[in-house]
């Protein structure tokens, strides 16, 4: 059921202009203070990250194999717990978010996965709605947002058919579509490029791009190096357990690390 | 898309499962239903009996038809008695000869079929009255000997207590059955469908939410399989009543009745909170994402 606390604690923080908090829109959306993770005790993952990314910035990160990239990314949407440190969105402490406040949190939250994670035998219709069906939104206003946001990555009118038998390109549309549908403040994409070939790895990044435009904020994980030289963005290597910063243009300090494991 | 939507097209995607688990609850309702309604008819028996006695009293060879007349008289005058029916010696021999060729039997010397007066009572307290008529009637000279078929209400008794005991016991299995493999059925059916719980909690579902389609497939798992096993039963019962229903009656004193419709209701009810409860309970550590 609703808890009242965790509707509050992120509906309210959720529009820009909040008039109860002002100065909510230029806080940052996401701070890292000082995070540790260990999966296990003898190989920490994350060993003191610190990062802090505005409203509205579209960051890449990046890094070798098992650096930690999908471990910050599911403390973020509560899927871990940190074992030290904070993780502050919108100005709360994820790790402290009751169990019940979870669901409040990822309404907040659009994901995109490498694997797509599609029910196959959904249609897209039903792939792409669920987010609003889960608040309730009366099916025939759902239809129609579904609708626009099909039309926003490319799929206008394949809203009937079912999820399997899409292309993998196609299905990645589609699972961005779903994680937009809700209108988001912050979109993750953990290696979303992983199954698709470079042309079409480079359309979706396109994608991401025009949906930063209208004002999300965009995190964007992959060790696919050539996505990171198709524009200057900002970019965040996670090495070591912490975060390093890679200002704009300065590709140089790229070819130092490796990137690839294998 | 209600929860009710939802759980229709999971059932739908998942029916073999369900059908399976369908199946199972059904065979182990049938069980508890079969049992339920055996305690059920000889529990009316059993009321029957209760309220209506019956007695032979069996007379001296040497009697007069005059002293026949008197206690007949005496009889009918007395409360609760309904009926009072001379069977001489000679019908006596021809009931039990009837339609039977037994050399032995009709062999036997006209002693060995004494004549009696069959006393039927009718009453609340038809029992209890009817042991008082029998000790009285005892105590007549032309009298041999009465018998009232105590005996036979003991051991109905006996046979019910048991018969409820069995039942109980049945009921306790099917309970355990109906949990265990609804939850089971669940369970496979939450592992078919990971990828939809998985994605329902990562775009902000409740666990409420998520849980609520499996419990109402669980429900119907159970409801529907208490159903299929009330109208199997009732199939096999009508099988049966039409085959010995005029002799069954007539030997019991009472037609076979299936199990009440409030019965069949409550199994009905049974396995659907069975069913819901064992989802319920399956689903309680969802997947942790
Ligand atoms: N659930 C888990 N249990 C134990 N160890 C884990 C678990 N998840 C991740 N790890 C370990 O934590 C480290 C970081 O994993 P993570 O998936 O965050 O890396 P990554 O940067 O996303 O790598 P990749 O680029 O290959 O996706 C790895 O060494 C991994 O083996
Ligand atoms: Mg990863």
């Amino acid at each position: 059921m609703d808890t009242p606390t965790g509707k509050r604690a992120f509906g309210q923080a959720l529009r820009a202009g909040n008039r109860f908090d002002v100065t909510a829109a230029q806080r940052p959306i996401l701070v890292f203070e000082g995070v540790h993770k260990a999966y296990r005790a003898d190989a920490p993952v994350l060993r003191g990250l610190n990062l802090e990314i505005q409203r509205g910035e579209f960051v890449f990160i990046t890094g070798p194999s098992g650096a930690g990239k999908s471990t910050l990314l599911r403390l973020l949407y509560a899927a871990e717990q940190v074992d030290a440190g904070r993780i502050l969105f919108m100005g709360r402490e994820v790790g402290r978010l009751s169990a019940a406040s979870i669901p409040y949190l990822r309404r907040n939250i659009g994901i995109v996965f490498q694997d797509f994670k599609l029910v196959q035998n959904w249609s897209v219709l039903e792939n792409v709605g669920v987010p609003l069906e889960v608040l309730g939104v009366a099916p025939r206003i759902i239809r129609t947002r579904v609708g626009e946001v099909l039309e926003r990555v490319g799929l206008a009118g394949r809203g009937k058919d079912l999820a399997g038998t899409l292309s993998g390109g196609e299905q990645q549309r589609v699972a961005v579509a779903r994680a937009i549908v809700g209108e988001p403040a912050l979109v993750l994409a953990d290696e979303p490029t992983g199954n698709l070939d470079p042309q079409l790895a480079v359309d979706l990044l396109g994608l991401f791009e025009d949906i930063h435009e209208t004002g999300v904020t965009v995190l964007f994980a992959t060790h696919d190096r050539s996505l990171l030289d198709v524009r200057p963005r900002r970019v965040v290597i996670l090495d070591e357990g912490k975060a390093t910063d890679v200002p704009d243009g300065l590709e140089e300090e790229l070819e130092d690390i490796d990137l690839y494991v294998a | 898309m209600t929860p009710l939507d939802r759980a229709w097209r999971g059932g739908r995607n998942d029916w073999r499962l369900h059908f399976l688990s369908i199946f199972s609850v059904a065979v182990a309702f049938v069980c508890l239903a079969a049992a339920l309604l055996v305690v059920f008819n000889v529990q009316g028996i059993r009321a029957r009996w209760a309220s209506s006695g019956r007695a032979s009293v069996y007379l001296d060879p040497g009697v007069t038809e005059e002293q026949v007349r008197t206690v007949e008289r005496a009889l009918r005058a007395t409360a609760g008695v309904t009926t009072v029916r001379f069977v001489s010696s000679a019908d006596a021999r021809r009931e039990l000869l009837a339609d039977r060729v037994d050399d032995v039997l009709a062999a036997l010397p006209p002693e060995a079929f004494p004549a009696s007066l069959e006393v039927g009572l009718e009453g609340d307290d038809a029992t209890a009255r009817l042991d008082m008529v029998a000790k009285q009637l005892s105590a007549l000279p032309m009298v041999d000997r009465v018998e009232t078929y105590g005996t036979w209400s003991q051991r109905l008794g006996a046979l019910l207590a048991g018969g409820v005991t069995a039942a109980a016991i049945l009921a306790i299995i099917v309970l355990a059955a109906v949990v265990s493999v609804v939850s089971s059925t669940i369970r496979l059916v939450l592992q078919r469908r990971h990828i939809e719980v998985e994605v329902l909690k990562l775009v902000g579902a409740t666990d409420a939410f998520v849980r609520r389609p499996f419990v109402i497939e669980g429900a119907a798992q159970g409801a529907i399989g208490a159903a299929v096993a009330v109208a199997v039963l009732g199939f096999l019962y009508a099988i049966v009543r039409s085959q010995f229903d005029g002799q069954l009656g007539a030997m019991l004193g009472m037609t076979p009745t299936f199990l009440p419709i409030l019965a069949q209701a409550g199994m009905v009810v049974l396995g659907a909170l069975l069913g819901a409860g064992a989802a319920f309970l399956s689903l309680r550590r969802l997947l942790s994402i």
